[in-house]
């Protein structure tokens, strides 16, 4: 609605709104003072099933949505758009309350003063947003219909909408007009939602909104931003983990051609130029030396995070592993460091205007950027305007280290409009990683193999702290993001999962998954060496262990369908190996069979069926485009992807170093998708997991040898796939 | 130094240090923002534009190259936007972009490829085209180029 309207809060029903948000990451660390053991194991088992709830609380429709003078619909979107195809389905769930055709909405970025932020990750964008989007949406509706009885004076009973036109009797009016008449608005109470069976759009396949402009190739992105008098910055990082700067001589830089100013801090060093060449050519002239430790390498963090090293959380103990008497099945997993890689590297545009700082950005999380800058700059958080652009990726590199308050610094001092853009070379040295782990997984079998016990100790880095650093000394280890996927979700009677994590001289933090990449790749190859050992079909193993509760009916049924598509049973070519596994992601299950070969030494994945159960299906083509690009990011991470340290710094510095899936290693994708459930839950992350098992799974079927780490390929060449399996 | 080149049909006059990556000069200095930077070292195929007509990556090819050249842009590949580019309409039509960002570079190489080999096979892409998507739009890109193919 228009800017007239901003006192149409009374009258408004906050409270329900507030009831229905459920408990969030803050509300369950709170819980964490009340206890130690017990209390995290019970959070631990909270937390893996539970659906992110969101965190916004801001419920006024002026906040959401805005009528413009043309009929059409903003909605001015809390999450930022980075490749999921949120808004197109956003826009769907508005569009069941609005009365308004899907081309009338308009999806647009909230900027953070102006409208609600929200941070965008943990998949949950539309599932949390399921239900609240439709009642503000309806919200809006009833307010217009009541501006419209009080402009007619007729009963409310009788005005109906349509398109975007209010009428009653012979009287009609648009949405527009009506905001455009209406001075004093009486906010509506909420209506009853419309039941699904009600639906027009969600469920239906729907083109995403954004594929003109991408297509197009229009200039959505924050590299894309271009101020009048924009300048651009160069800034100059420690390549080493926690280097600090020793001397440095920048003499020549502040001679250089088109340079502006030069900028030292502790950290790091910053150029602002009239070009972007000026501003590096000046910054590759600078001598500088760093302080730091020396000599870490990989090796030094594989140690580190080791089983046995660091701080021991245990996070999930039914029955007891110490009375299971038998034969123990042992097996050791390694994951590596992950980069994110997005293609657009992170890039910030800061307008710095006497009191008012106005940032562009490609950035997942909006209130981490303005409370870091707020602090290093002296700036009110009401002074700084965050207005988000589309994301040229993001895989959960975009939620911290960003260049905001390098950007923020140079704009100040050149009192211009400052471009700063990560080199490549910075984007893998100076943003953070997925941690490298270590599993170790133990289990018992009946004689009718059936597992009795199963263990599971996990090492790792952190990846929850960056983001809450008082958060570490209450859980003790990072069992919520890090640790996610770790517990045994199979019916075995006795279990036991103990976290263990040590601290590394570098940044750890959410990478696509999270903590379920790693850790069903340990779990889901040790089912398939379980299953081997008892000699049942790997598929109809894990029905076996499938039980009774409704998350593990709804697997039961996937891993059904699956089997059934994908001619799991039909026989094969011997040239070919087939594989199988799955997760449950909070409240999502992903599984998928992968066909492979071995082509003069190289794994190459055939085929992939990857069934998903998202609940409730929004938009079915949404879907499909986040299972197959899962499924090609996992076979990257699975076959090719690892991060290697010398001399305390990343060896990797660009896409020569760290190799990435190219068209070439394109398999079939089938995606078949199961909506077990009338909630819908996250699609991005989920099928991201099972990928890296089914590939080991399949590539033991075809040859006999057990890859227990990623990236498998290497290991594949290397041969030291050699049994670590004790049996 | 002073650089007379053609960009999408029109002439443009550009004083810039030569040694500028063209890149920069598109984006930064014509301001077309539809060429990408990826990676800087010629890897991903982000940059990607036609000089004279050949597959150019913009990010390692220095402006002066450029000089008295005839330069195509994402931006000059389709007569216009209700007569789109087969390989652009393909794209639309398979819903390839997810968060769309490498898509540029993979349209020049596609419309490319498609110039010199009209009917390519599935191997042939897979082997002509080595741009990088970090999405996984790689299936989707494939069909793609395939339905372009027939649509022509
Ligand atoms: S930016 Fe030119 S190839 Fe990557
Ligand atoms: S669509 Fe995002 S990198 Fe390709």
């Amino acid at each position: 609605m228009g800017k007239s309207n901003s006192n149409s809060k009374k009258g408004f029903s906050r409270r329900k709104f507030l009831a229905r948000t459920g408990t969030g990451l803050v509300g369950t660390l709170a819980l964490l003072y009340f206890g130690r053991s017990l209390i995290r194991r019970e959070i631990s088992g909270f937390v893996a099933e539970m659906e992110f709830a969101t965190d916004i609380d801001n419920f006024d429709t002026n906040m959401w949505f805005e009528v413009n003078a043309d009929n059409t619909i903003t909605l001015k979107s809390p999450k930022v758009e980075m490749g999921q195809g949120i808004f197109t389905g956003f826009a769907m769930l508005a569009a069941e309350e609005l009365d308004i055709t899907l081309e009338n909405i308009k999806v647009v970025h909230a900027s953070s003063l102006n409208g609600i932020i929200s941070n965008t990750g943990v998949s949950n964008s539309t599932s949390s947003l399921y239900v609240i989007i439709r009642e503000i949406a309806a919200t809006l509706r009833e307010t217009l219909k009541l501006a419209a009885s009080k402009l007619w004076g007729v009963n409310i009973t009788t005005i109906a909408t349509k398109d975007g036109v209010i009428t009653s009797g012979t009287k009609s009016i648009t949405y527009a007009e009506l905001a455009k008449q209406t001075t004093e608005w009486i906010a509506a109470e909420l209506p009853t939602l419309r039941p699904a069976s009600a639906f027009k759009y969600v469920g239906k396949e729907q083109k995403r909104f954004d594929l003109l402009d991408k297509v197009l190739a229009k200039p959505i992105y924050g590299i894309d931003v271009d101020l009048p008098e924009m300048v651009y910055g160069a800034v100059l990082y420690s390549p080493y983990f926690n280097g600090k700067i020793k001397s440095i001589d920048f003499s020549k830089a502040q001679k250089s051609a088109g340079v502006l100013s030069v900028v030292e801090e502790k950290e790091w060093v910053g150029i602002v130029a009239n070009s972007r060449y000026a501003a590096e050519t000046a910054l590759s002239s600078v001598k500088v030396t760093w302080d730091y430790i020396p000599n870490y390498s990989t090796n030094d963090t594989e140690k580190a995070i080791s089983v046995g090293n660091g701080t021991e959380v245990n996070i999930q103990k039914t029955g007891d592993i110490d009375k299971i008497i038998g034969e123990e099945i042992v097996a050791e997993f390694r994951t590596p460091i992950g980069f994110h890689a997005g293609m657009e590297p992170s890039i910030v545009v800061a307008d710095y205007k006497k009191d008012k700082l106005t940032l562009y950005a490609s950035v997942q999380n909006l209130t981490f950027m303005q409370s870091s800058v707020s602090e290093a700059l002296g700036i009110d958080t009401d002074k700084i305007d965050i207005i988000p652009t589309y994301l040229g990726g993001g895989f959960g590199r975009r939620a911290f280290k960003h260049n905001a308050v390098e950007a923020a610094k140079l704009s100040k001092v050149v009192g211009k409009p400052v471009q700063l853009l990560y080199t490549r070379k910075q984007e893998f040295q100076n943003g953070y990683v997925r941690p490298n782990t270590q599993h170790i997984l133990k289990g018992k079998l009946s004689k009718n193999g059936q597992i009795l016990s199963m263990q599971h100790d996990l090492a790792t880095g952190p990846m929850a702290f960056m983001a809450m650093p008082a958060a570490e000394p209450l859980l003790g280890a990072d069992f919520i993001v890090a640790g996610h996927g770790s517990r045994i979700t199979y019916d075995v009677p006795n279990i036991n999962t103990t976290i263990w994590q040590n601290s590394l001289p570098f940044e750890t933090s959410m990478w696509r998954g999270v903590g379920m990449f790693a850790n069903t790749f340990a779990i889901e190859t040790f089912m398939d060496i379980l299953a081997h050992k008892a000699n049942i079909d790997p598929l109809k193993f894990r029905l076996n262990h499938c039980g009774d509760t409704a998350q593990l009916k709804r697997r039961e049924k996937l891993l059904e369908l699956l089997a059934e598509k994908s001619g799991w049973f039909n026989p094969k070519p011997t040239d070919i190996g087939r594989g199988i596994a799955v997760c449950d992601d909070h409240k999502t299950i992903s599984a998928a069979v992968v066909e492979v070969k071995i082509e003069e030494g190289y794994i190459k994945v055939k085929r992939v069926v990857q069934a998903i159960d998202p609940g409730k299906v929004i938009n079915p083509e949404g879907i499909r485009q986040q299972v197959e690009g899962a499924t090609m990011m996992a076979i990257s991470a699975s076959l090719y992807e690892k991060g290697t340290i010398e001399d305390s710094q990343f060896v990797e510095t660009n896409f020569h170093s760290y190799k990435v899936a190219k068209l070439s290693d394109t398999p079939e994708i089938e995606v078949l998708i199961y909506e077990g459930t009338d909630k819908p839950y996250g699609v991005g992350e989920s099928p991201i997991s099972p990928i890296a098992p089914a590939i080991a799974n399949a590539v033991f079927d075809l040859t006999d040898i057990r890859l227990l780490s990623l990236p498998l390929q290497q290991v594949f060449e290397k041969g030291n796939a050699e049994n670590k399996i004790d049996a | 130094m002073k650089i007379n080149l053609t960009i999408n049909n029109q002439e443009k006059v550009v004083d810039i240090d030569p040694d500028m990556p063209l890149l920069w000069l598109i984006r930064d200095v014509v301001k077309l923002k539809g060429t990408k930077f990826g990676c800087g070292m010629a890897l991903c195929g982000a940059c990607s534009l036609y000089v004279d007509g050949e597959l150019v990556r913009s990010c390692s090819y220095p402006a002066k190259m450029a000089d008295g050249k005839r330069i195509t842009t994402i931006e000059g590949l389709s007569e216009n936007e209700s007569h789109l580019h087969p390989v652009q309409q393909a794209w639309l039509d398979i819903q390839v972009p997810q968060c769309g960002y490498c898509q540029p570079g993979f349209i020049m190489a596609a419309a490319k490829l498609l110039e010199q080999n009209p009917n390519p096979s599935v191997e042939d892409i897979k082997n002509g085209i080595t741009n990088i998507c970090r999405c996984g739009t790689h299936p989707r890109i494939i069909k793609a180029i395939i339905h372009a193919s027939k649509i022509k």
